[in-house]
């Protein structure tokens, strides 16, 4: 480290994001001689929050010591490995997008072409039957890899957390690890003369400086807006524009998955924790009003439903991320659409990618530019998954679906999405979150069914292929059934733990 | 049947044609290939990089009998002498740097412990892989190598041999040869695809998928259908290379050299029979005399042939697959082998065409979205390889040089000014999902063309002074232990693949 590389950084913010923010810059950059400091901002969490996060948050509570058990047992959340979605109008079949492989190679060549083309030769059995998370998923049991399951392929689980529950326990090891902490009902950017932040200043002419900036402050981005960074929106991307969060009856068993339910005017996802089922529904005001939106959710999630709250939901992306000497983490960054619940994978892209190019002297205009470049991509590439969900959808006669299929689309997913249905053949770019399974799991869900495969594939006589098929699906039935069922699971891994 | 015509037969035209016949249901394709014996190809000595074992694994070939054949020699890295100031020199291995400790990578630790007095070796001593170039040793690697000792290996071999063992294996698997040169190309009046093939001897040959291999004629995709060329010479300014082969003489080298020169570089490549020697160079600062003199002085044997001169231009084809041709090799673009990638370039192609290949009932055998996929992961590859390879030129002290004043003179591309910058602040290095090269690649060089970062990435601090230099030391201790237990590179050609190894066993007992 050279002279001027920023010690004192400040996290201005609210809730997870600030927290995450905190517990991961103090355990990477704590021994560097970083000092962490968090003016924490009034929360802004409605009870019926939830947190459905995507597989990439294991392995950092791991880096960050933060144990299943105590995470589990304290947010009291659940496990799930994967999203069931459901078009209720009918017209087009429920899919899984489970976080594991689909099926296997077979004589060494990728699995999709093999299936396609045994499909093309007759075959019934649908894609996600071959994967063998969303088999155990279906069967409301938990998959625990062994040496066999790991030979075979890959497999992934995530969380459904309570936002209120999982903020509070990120707080507690983050203050517990030695973060300082400010409360503070409102805090504004105080400028350099330079134009850089020196500071905030706090309610009851409090002022807190330094001169590194974390800016969590939610959507409105504070301390980036006093810095003029410039918001474009995504809104001819999206059709949402309301969101809506509630609480309904909890669901016993627990399933280890969650289920979103598109209905004419939205869709309505359901994300089932050991206290409740928490609801997210998504809808446009154009086409209905609040007070409609919750009856209509209430019927299509099949639960009374209580503590809503209603929000809006403008995405959009700020021009840049990281401004003079500030870098802005969530929805402080970007906003995006509640689908495939993103917003905890857009703060740990933007931690994990910030670690990597913290300032190591006072000038880093090289590494703003190569963390707003990474940034920008891997935002889009996010985006895209969520368009083409949008995109790609079947519904029948509505305004909400049949806008959503009009929906703008970067050239990135134009191109994928015709690649795919040209070759079967995923275009995957840098900076990509989602992986080639993840992609395969939403296109063919959606029927994007190819027009062509892999020729090469065409070498396996169709015996060959069909007895592998067929060793595939046993493999998966019998290693399904030798899973615990999620609530056995959810025991044993809280048994572990003393409750908070 | 989708008929598939391969003009050119070179490395190129027999490596697509192999690839074609090893993956591709026969009952669908039928893959032809043109060539003429009047038109020589560029076989000179060919260095490779370590891809090329997966490619000819793909064929299922013995790699014993394959470097018998091709009189193959195994190459761990690339020796730059010369690049940066005159006595300078340093390895590119096909292999790690050192280990992560706490998930950061090596040199962050490395340059923590120069900082904080720890005194480490040199920077490349921590890679098993130019320790063993530096003792001419070579071994197997084994699968089972942690990341410290990890290394991969590519061949040296008779490029024109390599071609000559990949027309006999794909002939005898179906291949179709014909001999000839093609006089005419016929497009369809309607689609503009190409249709026909006239050949010299008035036979005509059709066609539904077109691959050029005509090497920097480009016929098909770019005098035919005139795909737009993007020069690159501005900052590549080398065009043309004398080659010439010489007797062996020393210790088998398991590396290729490059030593820099005034007016370009020269290359020395260890084969079994002989060592292949060439002077990339650029004809606007030195003559072509010249050049031929300073390489015959410079050969460590008796030359074999006279000099050989090639002529090139380095860039690329916009469109590398435009309608229903798709070219490969130096039909689609041109880099100087000042890091072995020619034959890289064509597998990587032969690879992304298979993906991609147009099949039987297709509606349309020139489908716009798989050429454009197929675009868009060749211009990523030529871009980086490119960038890659300026920086060999523009990073060095080599002032007063007309030939490198001039390219260090030049914009750089801002993709590569970037990559510069942002390991000189702080030893950062790109990392790739799918590219080329890799993260230990640009480290090599950067490190090698004398640049260093001003700091270390902060999280290196994470891990406590004394446990980073124990480790160190260990770090050391295995890649010495490791490069011990190799045999010299020579012993282990006599015993795998050389024509002669019982009967000099034999005489040396």
């Amino acid at each position: 480290m050279t002279a001027g590389a920023p010690r004192e950084v400040i996290l201005v913010g609210r809730d997870a994001p600030v927290w995450l923010a905190a517990c991961v810059l103090q355990q990477a950059l704590g021994t560097a001689g970083v000092k962490i400091t968090v003016v924490e901002l009034p929360s802004r969490l409605q009870a019926a929050d939830v947190y459905a996060t995507l597989p990439a948050l294991e392995p950092l509570h791991t880096r960050l010591r933060i144990e299943e058990s105590k995470l589990i047992g304290v947010t009291r959340g659940a496990f799930t490995l994967g999203k069931r979605f459901v078009d209720t109008s009918g017209s087009a079949p429920a899919f899984f997008h489970a976080y594991g492989s689909h099926g296997a190679r077979i004589e060494q060549k990728e699995f999709l072409p093999c299936w396609l083309r045994a499909r093309k030769l007759g075959l019934q059995v649908g894609l996600e039957d071959f994967c063998l998370t969303a088999a155990a998923a279906k069967q409301g049991r938990m998959l625990v890899p062994d040496s066999q399951i790991e030979a075979h392929g890959f497999t992934d689980y995530a969380y459904h957390l309570s936002a209120i529950a999982y903020s509070a326990l990120l707080k507690f090891i983050a203050l517990k690890r030695g973060v300082a902490a400010h409360q503070a009902r409102e805090a504004r950017a105080v400028l350099h003369a330079d134009g850089a932040i020196a500071g905030v200043e706090l309610e009851g002419d409090r002022r807190i400086d330094g001169d590194f900036f974390l800016d969590a402050t939610g959507e409105e981005g504070q301390l980036l807006s006093a810095l003029a960074v410039q918001r474009a929106s995504w809104r001819d991307h999206f059709v949402a524009d309301r969101v809506l969060a509630a609480h309904g009856a909890s669901i016993h068993p627990v399933p280890v998955y969650s289920e979103v339910r598109a209905w004419a005017d939205g869709w309505v996802a359901l994300y089932p924790t050991q206290m409740s089922t928490h609801i997210c529904v998504a809808y446009s005001s154009a086409f209905l009003s609040d007070e409609t939106a919750l009856q209509a959710a209430a019927r299509v999630a099949g639960t009374a439903l209580h503590g809503a709250a209603v929000r809006a939901c403008e995405p959009g992306r700020r021009a840049v991320a990281w401004e003079r000497n500030c870098v802005a983490i969530g929805q402080a960054a970007c906003v995006f659409d509640p689908v495939h619940s993103v917003d905890l994978q857009a703060v740990q892209v933007g931690l994990v990618h910030l670690l990597h190019l913290f300032p190591v002297q006072a000038d880093y205009g090289v590494e703003r530019a190569e963390y707003n470049q990474n940034i920008r991509s891997a935002f889009e590439r996010i985006r895209d998954f969520q368009c083409a969900h949008y995109l790609l959808n079947r519904f029948g006669n509505s305004s909400f679906w049949t806008r959503a299929r009009e929906q703008v689309l970067s050239p990135e997913l134009t191109h994928k999405i015709a690649t795919f249905r040209a070759r079967g053949d995923v275009a995957y770019y840098e900076d990509e979150t989602f992986m080639i399974d993840d992609w395969q799991a939403l296109l063919i869900g959606h029927g994007v069914i190819p027009e062509s495969y892999d020729p090469a594939v065409e070498r396996t006589s169709p015996e060959v292929t069909q007895r592998e098929l067929g060793r595939l699906l046993s493999f998966i039935r019998a290693k399904v059934e030798e899973q615990p069922s999620h609530s056995d699971y959810l025991q044993t891994v809280c048994a572990t733990t003393p409750r908070a | 049947m989708i008929k598939v015509v391969i003009v050119g037969g070179g490395s190129a035209g027999w490596m697509c044609a192999a690839g074609l016949v090893a993956v591709l249901p026969r009952s669908h394709y039928q893959v032809t290939l043109i060539e003429s014996d009047e038109i020589g190809t560029v076989g000179v000595g060919e260095a490779t990089l370590p891809a090329l074992k997966d490619f000819n694994d793909l064929l299922g070939i013995d790699e014993s009998n394959f470097m018998r054949e091709t009189r193959a020699t195994f190459k761990l890295g690339i020796e730059f002498r010369d690049w940066d100031l005159p006595g300078d020199r340093y390895v590119h291995p096909f292999g790690s740097f050192g280990q992560l400790w706490g998930g950061i990578e090596f040199q962050h630790h490395w340059m923590r412990a120069r900082q904080r007095g720890l005194n480490p070796d040199r920077f490349e001593a921590y890679s098993c892989a130019i320790r063993a170039c530096q003792r001419n040793a070579f071994e197997f690697p084994d699968s089972q190598f942690t990341r410290s000792t990890h290394y991969a290996y590519a061949y040296h071999f008779d490029a024109t041999l390599y071609a000559d063992y990949l027309r006999r294996w794909a002939i005898g698997r179906g291949v179709q040869r014909m001999e000839g040169q093609v006089t005419e190309v016929a497009l369809h009046p309607e689609s503009g695809n190409i249709a026909t093939l006239t050949l010299k001897s008035g036979a005509r040959i059709e066609g539904d998928l077109f691959i050029d291999c005509t090497g920097f004629r480009s016929l098909l995709l770019g005098q035919t259908l005139g795909s737009e060329w993007q020069d690159w010479s501005h900052w590549l300014p080398c065009d043309r290379a004398l080659a010439v082969p010489c007797e062996r003489s020393g210790d088998l080298t398991p590396y290729t050299r490059s030593t820099a020169q005034t007016g370009g570089w020269i290359w020395r490549i260890p084969l079994q029979h002989r060592t292949g020697n060439g002077y990339v160079f650029s004809s606007r600062f030195i003559s072509e005399e010249d050049a031929r003199e300073t390489l015959l002085r410079q050969l460590d044997g008796r030359a074999l042939a006279e000099p050989k001169l090639l002529r090139f231009r380095a860039g690329r084809r916009v469109h590398a697959w435009q309608r229903n041709c798709v070219g490969i090799g130096l039909a689609s673009g041109f880099l100087e082998p000042l890091e072995s990638t020619s034959i890289f370039l064509i597998q990587r192609a032969i690879q992304d065409l298979l993906r991609l290949m147009p099949v039987t009932g297709a509606a349309d055998l020139a489908d716009r979205r798989l050429s454009d996929e197929f675009n868009r992961g060749s211009d990523a590859l030529y871009d980086r390889i490119r960038d890659f390879l300026i920086l060999h030129y523009v990073a060095n002290r080599r002032s007063g040089q007309p030939l490198w004043d001039h390219v260090r003179a030049q914009e750089l591309p801002p993709s590569l000014r970037h990559k510069m910058r942002l390991f000189e602040v702080r030893g950062h290095v790109p990392y790739y999902k799918d590219g080329f090269f890799s993260r230990d690649s640009w480290l090599a060089v950067l490190f090698g063309q004398g640049l260093r970062p001003a700091a270390y990435d902060r999280m290196a601090d994470g891990v406590p002074l004394a446990q980073l230099d124990a480790g160190m030391r260990e770090l050391l201790d295995r890649i010495h232990a490791h490069v011990e237990q190799m045999r010299p590179h020579s012993e282990v050609i006599e015993n795998y693949c050389s024509d002669v190894p019982a009967a000099r066993q034999v005489a040396s007992l």
